[in-house]
């Protein structure tokens, strides 16, 4: 095979013994870069300490000193390039910085660093730059650095066009060609990223998602979306051929992303036969005037020859300016020969050759321009040699001088082709092609060639299928048989053998592909709708243009084309708070104006109506946690105070402890899990044997502990006397509160309310509104009460202890007689209004809730004031509603979005309500979260079998719980929040238009996206949460929605094609 | 990053939400506190290495959603783990009375050899907040009624203790996976049947 290199052999003869010398520096350059791509190639990343990477700066460095003019400069140091570095610093800013670098390490004593490991994790900012902690400072120290920074090429192209101030007239860096060559040489290398040798700190750390979606645009270039590279649909045994047609099909542009840099090298799939720095081609654009310099190669792959042209801004580094590069893609060039008929050379002494290749349709490609040097001719050497055994060049490009009966073959180049004296020369070449079996099978002279071609192509010649597996054993019957017997024979043979296995492969492939049709059927039929809604027209979405023609005075009849619309673009942004009600159901499609103001009224009223319910309760939960702190408190004082005192009595307080603990676990613990029946039954008599052990205690210790003893009378007593206290209240005020329980005459409420607006949003009016509430407790009380003397005392102590110190209530307490606690009546019996287990259940929701507001959000513009608010009234409302379901965590992320859209609670809350319909499922008790992960895996398994193979290789993947967030939130943690309007609308209209699992194929695109960095880095499942984790709100949503759709379609066309 | 011979120790947070799991963890591995953390939800980890008596070892931190309805989830993330770490509140009492639960779910879900001795270790966080509620002492009684449960005290916002902390944590699943090591060591090598088909399979398909 003919290396990337050969090209040495073809240039102008050089006789000086120097011009010798320089030629065998830059090929040990040419060697080294080589090696390195190829290394970062195949391994994807390059080690900095690898031994490439210091051949390659070793070669640099030679290339660097010969001809170094030292005693003019006064480079005396040991290391004169360094010296030189230093000494160009001041004019070159590349230079400067790496000038800088190498002084800070050398500065740096290498034992010192090696010391401790704990020591050094101070210091990250030096590690990273220095990965050679203990050994003494590597040699080539400034090339490496510069190489790692990726300034090297930058730098020699400093020294390049300032040569003549540093260098001799014979250097190699002041002469005009290798100069060029040498930095050009280096712009490969220097776009690489390398990989530190890791410190014992960093020893194993995985690479962060940034660095995994770093390594794989290097290797790939441009963002790639997977589907074009790959189509999805994977069959592959039977569906390779369809596949390769998509991928030709697809726009060059995209084509190239995943090829450019790693196929510009040798790789498993294609063979490199030709690569050539700084051919100038002239782009067919119209904003290129004149023709750019670029890398151009030659590869065969199992499907043909393709020549490619990489503009040189492109194989600079990828990682800077990386959007001023994009246009870049649109010039580079991919012919594939099987396209190309005619080969036109023109040459010319002066400027080197011109190659133009003509099409079958007779367009012309733009013309390659080879530099001087006889690259031209090595190129349709190469060119030829790819084509055998396949095609040809017409005529040969070497005259093959052999009679029917001669044995020895000459080879001689035509004449023209040698760069001679004459000065211009046009030739044509016609490439024929051959692959026709038949045509094949009577041109049995041609396999007699004993060309260097690789011994796959022999196989491709055949077999059409790309597919690996298959050729592969083909081939090996084709070795077997062709070294020793006659070549008619065995070639016949062979063919048919070959013939055979085609027809069987085939064959099985459609057999295995039916089969695996009907499974799709059956088992994802059910995730898209059957019937396909196309897109046409659609991609803007609804417009303010396109919402005037749909909303005719007020009305929306056209639900299909509003759903459609949103499908395929969804909504301007102003038009959410109009357009997402509907979408979500709660607007009704052909209501009036009229009738949305009035639903709008009642939602409103209602929502108040239920606000006022809560806010009541909360009231009293807020009371009751006042009382809860400040008992916790005046325990922590108590505790340290008889700890000081006794030992013993540390010991029974602790044994109190220890019991409280247990009785108020349980009855956390049982509500919680929504066992309330049982702890009905359980509780009284838990507190009252809580009861009677403290008297007991107080018998034992009376002066010891007093304190602490009365805050546990405080603890058990209380909250049962509030019970009491409310139920008075309830008989006292008319039944006004029991109106609310009820929901019936929801104005009588308001009234005790009084000042209160409903719409609370001021922390303060909640505060007076709680006093309000304690103080007609209190009164109340008092006149219903009078004869019962403790309970008074207890309940005025309650009415100040809004105001008092937290020592006289607990004072206060204290003087109440144990008895009374005993012989208050559980709440149930007075008809459970606001009962215990409410006032807890609500009471616990409500912490849930206030937590999570808090966190939600906030460093979200709306949310940075008094939002938050809203969205907890909104939250608690909902909950309200919903004490069976309660709080979960996830549903403030959900409100959220809808509440920045509507800016308005009580519409929030009704298209919250909505949207729960379906979310709800998605929670803990729902069951729809399995559903999801099981439909998954077999979408998974259905659209892309490798990545199936390979979460089947790691067992833990079948648990997809990295999708958890996703579906449980639908994305909204994965994205930023303009993201996630459109893509909740989008999934909402998706019901109607596609497929009401939307989310699965969003899913799906999200791992799609990202499918090469999990596969090629062999990801379990812990590495894809860690990934997708550290990816949150960095996905490009309109790609990924765009391939959710395209998704959508397939398995929809997959489905339908019968 | 699937292979790897080194010694992973998974390490679980457990507690009640907004007690500072997340920032602990953030705190330890980043040496960062930020005020903006969301609620967790599913689960998050990182991973961090540590220095143990000379040996390197990576340390696996899972952080899990704070709210007990969610534990269902946690077998898929508990299972394996070498170290549980209970984290409360210290201004909060009610973080610390539901540690029994958190600690017993843990020992159901994630059943582990040897549940008497499985290691925990409590932390008390939010230590530079006042008002205490929950005092040092009643923590530690707590812990010691808890087969000794070393107990810590830390702040994840100022970073006092944290350190400190997670290297007791790192200790305590070391010498826990070196336990269950030590279980297996009577069959030292395993033997891999399915491996040995591979390379006759392959010899005679090039690669191509």
């Amino acid at each position: 095979m003919i290396s990337v290199f050969s090209l040495s052999s073809f240039s102008l003869s050089m006789s000086a013994d120097e011009k010798d010398y320089k030629e065998r520096l830059i090929a040990t350059v040419k060697k080294e870069v080589k090696q390195v791509m190829e290394e970062s190639v195949t391994r994807k990343f390059v080690h900095e300490e690898s031994g490439s990477v210091t051949s390659l700066c070793g070669a640099v460095e030679n290339c660097l000193s010969q001809g170094l003019r030292r005693r003019a400069l006064g480079l005396f140091k040991t290391s004169s390039t360094t010296a030189l570095l230093h000494k160009i610093a001041k004019h070159c800013a590349e230079a400067d910085r790496i000038s800088k670098k190498v002084q800070e390490i050398e500065n740096v004593d290498p034992n010192r660093r090696s010391s401790s490991s704990s020591d050094s994790v101070t210091k990250p900012t030096l590690k990273k730059n220095l990965s050679f902690p203990t050994s003494p400072l590597p040699r080539y120290l400034w090339i490496r650095l510069a190489l790692f920074d990726k300034q090297l090429s930058k730098i020699i192209d400093y020294l390049v066009s300032n040569a003549p101030k540093y260098y001799d007239k014979d250097a190699l860096v002041a002469d005009p060609d290798y100069g060029t060559i040498l930095s050009s040489l280096l712009v490969g290398p220097c776009a690489l990223d390398y990989s530190r040798t890791k410190s014992v700190e960093q020893f194993w750390t995985d690479p962060p998602a940034d660095e995994l979606v770093q390594r794989h645009r290097i290797s790939s270039g441009h963002s790639t979306p997977p589907s074009v590279r790959r189509p999805i649909l994977n069959f592959r045994r039977s569906l390779n051929t369809s596949s390769e047609d998509t991928f030709v099909s697809r726009s060059t542009t995209q084509h190239l992303a995943k090829d450019y840099v790693e196929s510009l090298h040798q790789n498993s799939r294609a063979a490199l036969l030709f690569g050539k720095n700084n051919v100038l081609v002239m782009p067919a654009k119209d904003d290129v005037t004149e023709p750019m310099p670029g890398y151009l190669s030659l590869h065969q792959t199992p499907s043909g020859l393709t020549i490619k042209w990489t503009p040189n801004q492109l194989m600079n580094g990828f990682t800077e300016e990386s959007q001023d590069k994009s246009i870049y893609w649109d010039y580079a060039l991919q012919v594939r020969l099987d396209d190309i008929v005619y080969v036109h050379c023109h040459q010319d002494s002066e400027a080197g050759g011109t190659i133009i290749l003509v099409g079958q349709d007779g367009v012309q490609r733009p013309p390659i321009r080879f530099p001087k040097g006889g690259h031209m001719l090595a190129f349709l050497s190469c060119l030829e040699t790819g084509l055998l055994p396949r095609g040809r060049l017409d005529p040969p490009l070497w005259s093959q001088r052999c009679g029917a009966n001669s044995t020895t073959k000459r080879r001689r180049p035509l004449p023209a082709l040698s760069e001679t004296e004459e000065a211009t020369k046009d030739y044509v070449f016609r490439i024929i092609d051959n692959s026709d079996h038949k045509h094949l099978l009577k041109r049995n002279d041609l396999m007699d060639i004993k060309a260097s071609l690789p011994t796959k192509v022999r196989v491709q010649l055949c077999s059409t299928s790309t597919s690996s597996e298959s050729s592969s054993k083909s081939l090996s019957i084709d070795q077997q048989i062709v070294p020793d017997s006659p070549p008619n024979v065995c070639i016949q043979a062979v063919c048919d053998s070959m013939k055979k296995q085609i027809i069987s492969r085939a064959f099985y492939g459609w057999l295995a592909y039916c089969r695996h049709l009907s499974t799709v059927r059956t088992h994802l039929s059910g995730l898209v709708n059957s019937k396909i809604i196309h897109g046409e027209n659609a991609s803007q979405g609804i417009t303010l243009e396109k919402w005037q023609e749909l909303c005719v005075n007020g009305v929306v009849t056209d639900y299909a084309e509003v759903y459609r619309l949103t499908y395929f673009g969804g909504i301007f942004h102003d038009l959410r708070v109009e357009i997402w009600p509907y979408l979500l159901g709660h607007y009704k499609f052909g209501s009036t104006n009229e009738q949305r103001k009035e639903l709008d009224e009642e939602t409103k009223q209602a929502y108040e109506n239920t606000m006022s319910e809560w806010l009541a309760v909360e009231a009293i939960v807020r009371q009751r946690d006042k009382e809860d702190q400040a008992h916790a408190i005046a325990k922590l004082s108590s505790e340290s105070m008889s700890g000081e005192q006794v030992p013993n009595e540390i010991q029974r307080d602790l044994s109190n402890e220890v019991f409280e603990d247990i009785v108020t676990d349980d009855e956390e613990s049982e509500s919680e899990d929504e066992k309330e029946s049982n702890q009905r039954n359980k509780k009284p008599r838990k507190t009252k044997q809580n009861t009677i052990k403290y008297d007991s205690d107080t018998e034992d210790g009376e002066k010891q502990e007093p304190v602490d003893q009365s805050n546990e009378e405080l603890n058990n007593g209380h909250s049962a006397e509030k019970c009491d206290v409310q139920d008075n209240e309830n008989e006292n005020i008319d039944g006004t509160v029991n109106n609310c329980l009820d929901g019936e005459n929801l104005t009588c409420e308001l009234q005790i309310h009084g000042s209160i607006d409903v719409e609370i949003d001021n922390r303060e009016e909640l505060k007076d509104f709680i006093h309000n509430v304690i103080v007609t407790n209190a009164s109340v009380d008092i006149s219903n009460l009078e004869n019962e003397c403790p309970i008074r005392n207890h309940l005025d102590a309650v009415t100040e202890e809004n105001n008092s110190s937290l020592d006289t209530c607990i004072e206060t307490h204290g003087l109440a007689s144990p008895a009374r606690s005993a012989c208050v009546s559980p709440a149930s019996s007075n008809g459970g209004v606001y009962s215990q287990e409410l006032l807890k259940t609500f009471g616990l929701n409500l912490h849930r809730i206030e937590k999570d507001v808090q966190r939600c959000d906030r460093n979200y513009w709306y949310f940075a004031g008094e939002n938050l608010d809203k969205l907890r009234n909104v939250m608690c409302t909902y909950v309200w509603e919903h004490l069976d379901i309660g709080y979960m965590q996830g549903m403030c992320d959900l409100v959220a979005p809808l509440l920045v859209t509507f800016d308005d609670e009580s519409l929030t809350y009704a298209c919250f309500c909505h949207l729960m319909e379906r979310m709800i499922e998605n929670f803990p008790n729902g069951n729809a979260m399995d559903c999801h992960f099981a439909n998954m895996r077999s979408l998974i398994q259905i659209l892309d079998a490798e990545m199936y193979e390979q979460m089947h290789a790691h067992g833990d993947y079948t648990h997809f719980y990295f999708c958890y967030r996703w579906f449980l939130l639908d994305f909204k943690r994965e994205l930023v929040y303009p993201d996630v309007f459109t893509t909740w609308e989008v999934i909402w209209a998706a019901q109607q238009v596609a497929s009401s699992h939307f989310v699965l194929f969003l899913a799906l695109a999200l791992l799609e996206t990202y499918r090469d960095i999990i596969l090629s880095n062999g990801m379990d499942f812990t590495d894809i949460i860690k990934f997708f984790n550290e990816m949150a709100e960095r996905h490009d949503a309109a790609a990924v929605l765009k391939l959710a759709r395209e998704l959508v379609l397939q398995l929809q066309l997959l489905i339908e094609n019968k | 990053m699937a292979s790897r011979k080194k010694i992973l120790l998974k390490v679980v947070i457990l507690g009640e939400s907004s007690v500072g799991k997340t920032s602990l963890m953030n705190q330890y591995v980043n040496r960062k506190f930020s005020n903006q953390y969301k609620a967790t939800i599913g689960a998050d980890f990182l991973t961090k290495e540590v220095t143990i008596d000379d040996r390197t070892v990576t340390m696996q931190i899972w952080d899990t959603a704070g709210q007990e309805r969610f534990q269902s989830l946690g077998v898929a993330f508990y299972r394996g783990a070498d170290c549980c770490v209970l984290v409360f509140d210290v201004t909060a009492p009610s973080t610390f009375k539901s540690l029994d639960s958190w600690r017993d779910e843990f020992l159901i879900q994630a059943s582990p050899r040897d549940p008497e001795n499985f290691p925990f270790v409590l932390l008390g966080n939010k230590d530079d907040l006042e008002p205490r509620a929950i005092s040092a002492k009643r923590a530690q009684q707590w812990c010691q009624n808890k087969n000794n449960m070393p107990y810590f005290e830390t702040s994840a916002k100022s970073g006092s203790n944290v350190e400190q902390a997670f290297l007791a944590i790192a200790k305590n699943a070391l010498a826990q996976q070196n336990s269950t090591v030590d279980l297996y060591n009577e069959f030292p090598d395993q033997i891999k049947l399915t491996n040995t088909q591979k390379p006759s399979g392959s010899g005679d398909s090039c690669s191509c």
